[in-house]
C-alpha cells in the first residue's frame, strides 16, 4: 500500500485564519425567528401554575411552549430528563418555557412576562445533603422511569450505582503483612467554556426537522430530539457546520428539542443560541466528586487489596454521570497490579444544574486522587514513588480490576522514555529560589471509546473520492487530517483529493458521536473498510484494462500500476471512467464497532464498558515552585510520555497535548465553580471563572510512545483526549511534595494552598461515605461477591 | 440618525444606534461574521478588532465612538486571499483547532507587530494575555509568531 502521508496540513485552517468560517453562531437563515428560555430562579419547587396568556400577546411573539408541549423524558441509563421542568424545578436555571418571536429582545421580554408560581421545596445542594439520613428526594417518583439500560442499582438520590468486585479484598486488608493506607480526596467542576456557546437553528422541511447544531453527536441529538417530539428519529435531520470547541460539552442532547418544538409551534425556523451566563449556570460540568480509597500493600509495595467509594454528582439529572460510573473501575481501578479489588461508584442526585461529559470525563479527578494516592502509599511503606510505580504499573498479562487481561508492556518502559527525557535536561529547581520546590511524576490509564461508525467513499471520475461520515470537526483535526489520510492511503491518492462531507443524518450512517478519542479510531475503521471496498472494485476494473491480476497491480500517487512495471498503468481517474461505463460509479461502504474484550464474569455490575478494548496511557511529570507567602503555585516544567499506538500526524497531536495539559492546569490550579445557598453555580462569566491565559502556561516537552497495541486502523489510538488525564494528578503530587502537605483537594488555589501551609485547613471527612465498603451498597453483593472469589481462586486466567 | 463607518478601508453606513456595540454591527449588518461575541464582557479577546492601529474589544465599544476611526477586522488581514505573514505561519505552524479564538488572537498579535517587530517570547505572552484560546495552550502559537 501506499505510504501515509504524514503531518497533512488541515484543510480548514485557511477560512478559520480569515474568519470566514461559518459556525452555527454564525449561520444567516432568512425569516429565522429568535428563541429564549425561562429558567427556573429557584433549586427546588413545586410548580403551581405557568400563565403564558400575557407572554403570548406581546409584540413579535411566533410560539410559547411549556412542558405541555413536550411531555416526555429522556437520559442515559434512566429516563429522568423532562424537556421543561413538569410540576417541579429541580435544579436553579432550569427551562421552565421557550419563546420565539421576531427579535431576540421580544423573546426575551415575553419570557419575562411568563407568570410563574412556585412553591419552594427542599433542597439537597451537596451529595453530602443527598445522601444524609432525612434527605429530601430529587426524584420522589424515581420508581416510575423507564430505566433504559438494566444492570446499574438506584434508588433514591442514587441515580446509578456501578460495583466491582475481584478476589477477596477482606482476606487481604487482614493480613497480617500489609500496611493499610486510607485517603480522602474532594474535586469541584470544571466547566469546559468552550468559546462557541450551545446553538441550533430548527427548520420544518417537507415534514421533517432539520437542524443545524453545534453538536459532537449528531445522531444522539437526532433520537433524542424525535423522542421528545413525539416522531419518528426519521423525521428529524441533523446537520452540523464547523463546531467552535466541544470538549464533550456538546456529546450530549441539549438546545435542539427546544428550538425544533417552538420551530413547529411557530412554523417558521428557530434559532436559540446560549449566553455566556446561561453557559456558565447550567454548563454540562465535569462533576465534583468525593472519593475514599484504601489499600492494603506489603513492604515490597505489592498491592494486595484495594477498595474505594466514589461519588459523583450528577446535579438534578442523571445525564452522561450514569454511564460514567462506568468509568471507575477503569481510571481508579487502572494503571496498577492489585491484587484484589472492590470499587463502588455512585451518581447522586442533587438540586443543581446537571453535569456532563469533559474530555477524560471521570478519569482527570480518579487519577488524582490514585497518584496521589499512591504517593501516600510510599510515604507509609518508606518506598520512592518512582521505584512503587515501577514495581506495580500493569504490564503484558496483567488483570485490570475488572479482570480484563492487559496486552503488552506499555507502562514500564513509558516509565523509562521518562526517565531519559529526566535525564537529558537539567532541572528547574534553581529557578525556585526561596521558594518551595516539588516534582512529580504520575501515571495514567484511559482507554478510547469505541463504538457503532459507518463510512461511505464515493470514488469520482475526476479520480477524486467523496468520504460520507457522520462525524463532526470539533477543531482536532481528526476530520480534516486523519481520515483523508486513512482513505488516501487505502486507495493510493493524494489525502486532498479525499472530499470529506460535514456531518448530515440524511447522509452518513449512524455514529456514537465525535469524543472520548473515537474519531480517527472508529471513524477511521468504518472508513478505511468503505476504502478498501472501493479499492477492491477499482482493482477488478483495472485488472481487465491491463490485462493483470489484480493482486499484481499496485495503487499510488493517484495511479495504478502492474507491480514492477512504473509507467505502464493508468490514471485512477482513467480507471473511475471505466468502470462507470462498465459497471456503474464505485462506492464502498464500511462499518465499524468495538471487538468487546472479555472481563472477568461477575466482576462487573451496572457498568456500561466491563473492559477497556483500546487502553491507552500517559506517563506525566512536572515540577513546581510554592510561594509560601502567597500559596501561587508556578508551573517550572512539564513533560509528557503519551501512548499514540502511531501517530499520523505527530504536528497535530503536539498541539492537542499541548492544549489539554493547558485544561488540566487550569483544573489543577485555579479553574473553579462554587455553588451557593440557593443553589446556583456562583461563577457567570470569564471574569470569575479563572482559565488559563497565555502567561500561565509552560511549553510542555512530549515523547510520542509508539508501538503499543490497537485494532485502531494503522494502529492508531486516540490522541486527543488523553493529555488532559494525569495533569491534575501531576501537579497535585508536586505540590505535595514541594509543601509536605496532604493535599487532597482541587483545585489548588493560592487560598487553599496556604490553608494547607498554614495548616489551617479541616481534614476532610465524608460522613455520606460509609466506613465498611458494603455499608455503601444498594444493592448487597453477595452473590456477585462469591462468583467474584471463584473466579480470582486457583482457575483464574491469567497471572 | 444613521453611523458612518470607515470598515477595512470602506466608507459604510449603519442604520444601529450609536450605544450598539461594534461587534453586532460589523456581525449582523455588515456580515463581517469573524470578530466572535464570545463573553461580551471584554474578557475573551475573539472580538478584538483594530480602532486606529490599536486593539479594542469590539463587544464593549459602543459603534458610535468608532466614527471617525479606522476600523479593520480579520476579514482584511487576506484581502485577495493571499494570506498575511502572520497568517501564513500560524497555517504552517498547524496551530489551528476550533478556530474560534483566531480572528481576535490575529488582530491583537497584528497590532502588537506592527509597533514590535522583533518581540521576545515574553512580550508575544504578555500581547496576548487578553485572549483566551481554550484550544490551544498558546505556546505553539507563540513559536508561530516567533519564527516570522
Amino acid at each position: 500500500m501506499a505510504e501515509v502521508t504524514l503531518n497533512f496540513p488541515r484543510r480548514d485552517a485557511r477560512d478559520k485564519l480569515r474568519g470566514r468560517t461559518r459556525y452555527t453562531i454564525d449561520r444567516d437563515v432568512s425569516g429565522v425567528l429568535h428563541a429564549a428560555l425561562l429558567r427556573a430562579p429557584v433549586p427546588s419547587a413545586r410548580i403551581l401554575r405557568i400563565d403564558t396568556a400575557a407572554a403570548r400577546a406581546m409584540p413579535g411573539v411566533r410560539a410559547v411552549v411549556t412542558a405541555e408541549h413536550a411531555p416526555g423524558r429522556h437520559g442515559i441509563g434512566i429516563a429522568d430528563h423532562p424537556l421543561f421542568a413538569a410540576g417541579r424545578v429541580r435544579y436553579h436555571g432550569e427551562p421552565m418555557a421557550a419563546v420565539a418571536a421576531d427579535t431576540l429582545a421580544q423573546a426575551q421580554a415575553a419570557a419575562a412576562a411568563i407568570v410563574v408560581e412556585l412553591e419552594p421545596l427542599p433542597a439537597v445542594i451537596t451529595m453530602a445533603e443527598a445522601l444524609g439520613p432525612s434527605a429530601s428526594l430529587v426524584h420522589p417518583d424515581w420508581r416510575d422511569y423507564e430505566v433504559l439500560v438494566e444492570g446499574g442499582a438506584h434508588g433514591g438520590n442514587v441515580a446509578w450505582e456501578a460495583t466491582v468486585l475481584r478476589g477477596d479484598p477482606e482476606a487481604a486488608f487482614a493480613r497480617a503483612d500489609v500496611t493499610v493506607v486510607e485517603s480522602l480526596f474532594r474535586v469541584g467542576r470544571q466547566n469546559h467554556l468552550s468559546f462557541e456557546p450551545r446553538a441550533a437553528i430548527a427548520a420544518f422541511e417537507d415534514g421533517r426537522c432539520h437542524i443545524e447544531t453545534s453538536t459532537q453527536a449528531p445522531w444522539t441529538v437526532r433520537n433524542v430530539t424525535a423522542h421528545l417530539l413525539d416522531v419518528l428519529p426519521s423525521a428529524v435531520r441533523v446537520t452540523v457546520p464547523a463546531v467552535g470547541g466541544g470538549f464533550g460539552l456538546k456529546f450530549d442532547c441539549a438546545l435542539e428539542p427546544y428550538a425544533a418544538l417552538l420551530a413547529r409551534h411557530a412554523e417558521a425556523p428557530v434559532r436559540l443560541v446560549n449566553s455566556r451566563q446561561e453557559e456558565m449556570l447550567t454548563c454540562l460540568s465535569r462533576e465534583n466528586a468525593e472519593i475514599r480509597i484504601r489499600s492494603a500493600v506489603t513492604k515490597d509495595g505489592e498491592i494486595a487489596g484495594r477498595e474505594a467509594v466514589v461519588l459523583m454528582d450528577c446535579g438534578a439529572y442523571g445525564g452522561e454521570q450514569i454511564f460514567l460510573t462506568t468509568m471507575t473501575a477503569h481510571t481508579l481501578g487502572g494503571n496498577y497490579k492489585l491484587g484484589s479489588v472492590r470499587l463502588a461508584s455512585r451518581a447522586v442526585y442533587t438540586n443543581t444544574a446537571p453535569n456532563g461529559a469533559f474530555r477524560a470525563c471521570n478519569g482527570t479527578y480518579n487519577t488524582f486522587a490514585l497518584e496521589r494516592h499512591t504517593d501516600e502509599i510510599c510515604e507509609a511503606i518508606g518506598m520512592d514513588p518512582l521505584e512503587f510505580r515501577r514495581r506495580n504499573v500493569l504490564g503484558d498479562g496483567n488483570l485490570g480490576a475488572t479482570g480484563q487481561i492487559f496486552e503488552g508492556d506499555v507502562l514500564g518502559p513509558m516509565l523509562d522514555r521518562m526517565a531519559g527525557l529526566r535525564a537529558a535536561r537539567p532541572s528547574k529547581q534553581a529557578q525556585a529560589g526561596d521558594r518551595l520546590y516539588g516534582r512529580a511524576t504520575t501515571v495514567g490509564t484511559w482507554f478510547v471509546f469505541v463504538g457503532p461508525s459507518a463510512a461511505t467513499v464515493n470514488l469520482n471520475a475526476d479520480g477524486s473520492a467523496t468520504l460520507v461520515t457522520s462525524g463532526v470537526e470539533i477543531g482536532s483535526g481528526s476530520m480534516m487530517q486523519g481520515l483523508p489520510q486513512i482513505v488516501a492511503h487505502t486507495l493510493g491518492l493524494k489525502p486532498q483529493d479525499v472530499v470529506v462531507r460535514a456531518a448530515d443524518t440524511d447522509a452518513g450512517g449512524y455514529d456514537v458521536g465525535v469524543g472520548g478519542g473515537r474519531t480517527t479510531v472508529s471513524l477511521g475503521a468504518a472508513s478505511m473498510a468503505a476504502a478498501s471496498e472501493v479499492r477492491r472494485k477499482l482493482l477488478d476494473v483495472a485488472s481487465g484494462m491491463l490485462q493483470t491480476p489484480p493482486e499484481g497491480l499496485t495503487l499510488a500517487n493517484g495511479r495504478v500500476e502492474i507491480a514492477g512495471r512504473p509507467g505502464t498503468g493508468a490514471s485512477i481517474a482513467e480507471v473511475a471512467v471505466q468502470a462507470q461505463k462498465l459497471v456503474g460509479p464505485i462506492a464502498g461502504s464500511g462499518s465499524f464497532t468495538g471487538p468487546g474484550v472479555a472481563a472477568m464474569p461477575g466482576c462487573a455490575a451496572g457498568h456500561f464498558i466491563d473492559a477497556l478494548d483500546i487502553p491507552v496511557f500517559a506517563v506525566h511529570e512536572c515540577e513546581v515552585a510554592v510561594d509560601p507567602d502567597t500559596g501561587h503555585v508556578e508551573v517550572l516544567s512539564y513533560a509528557v510520555v503519551q501512548d499514540v499506538g502511531r501517530a499520523l500526524n505527530p504536528r497535530a497531536i503536539y498541539g492537542q497535548i499541548q492544549g489539554g495539559v493547558t485544561q488540566g492546569l487550569g483544573y489543577a490550579l485555579h479553574e473553579e465553580i462554587s455553588i451557593g445557598a440557593d443553589g446556583s453555580i456562583r461563577q457567570s462569566g470569564f471574569e470569575t471563572y479563572r482559565v488559563p491565559l497565555a502567561q500561565d502556561v509552560v511549553p510542555v516537552e512530549i515523547s510520542l510512545f509508539e508501538g503499543a497495541p490497537s485494532i485502531g486502523p494503522l494502529g492508531t489510538k486516540g490522541a486527543g483526549e488523553v493529555p488532559i488525564l494525569n495533569v491534575a494528578a501531576a501537579i497535585a503530587c508536586a505540590v505535595a511534595n514541594a509543601t509536605g502537605r496532604r493535599v487532597q483537594e482541587l483545585p489548588l488555589t493560592p487560598p487553599r494552598v496556604l490553608e494547607l501551609l498554614l495548616g489551617r485547613g479541616l481534614p476532610l471527612d465524608f460522613p455520606h461515605i460509609a466506613t465498611a465498603w458494603d455499608d455503601n451498597l444498594l444493592r448487597p453483593l453477595a452473590a456477585a461477591s462469591w462468583q467474584g472469589r471463584r473466579m480470582a481462586g486457583p482457575d483464574a486466567p491469567g497471572p | 440618525m444613521a453611523l458612518l463607518l470607515t470598515v477595512n478601508g470602506e466608507d459604510r453606513t449603519s442604520g444601529h444606534g450609536a450605544m450598539t456595540p461594534l461587534v453586532d454591527v460589523l456581525r449582523d449588518e455588515f456580515h463581517l461574521k469573524g470578530a466572535k461575541p464570545v463573553c461580551r464582557e471584554g474578557f475573551c479577546g475573539a472580538c478584538t478588532v483594530l480602532l486606529d492601529d490599536h486593539p479594542v474589544m469590539a463587544c464593549l465599544l459602543p459603534a458610535g465612538l468608532a466614527v471617525g476611526a479606522r476600523i479593520r477586522t480579520v476579514e482584511s488581514l487576506a484581502p485577495d486571499g493571499a494570506l498575511s505573514p502572520l497568517q501564513q505561519v500560524m497555517e504552517e505552524h498547524d496551530v489551528v483547532q476550533c478556530g474560534m479564538c483566531f480572528p481576535g488572537m490575529l488582530m491583537s498579535l497584528s497590532g502588537f507587530l506592527a509597533v514590535t517587530p522583533r518581540p521576545t517570547r515574553d512580550e508575544v505572552k504578555a500581547a496576548l494575555s487578553g485572549n483566551v484560546c481554550r484550544c490551544t495552550g498558546y505556546e505553539r502559537i507563540i513559536d508561530a509568531v516567533l519564527s516570522l
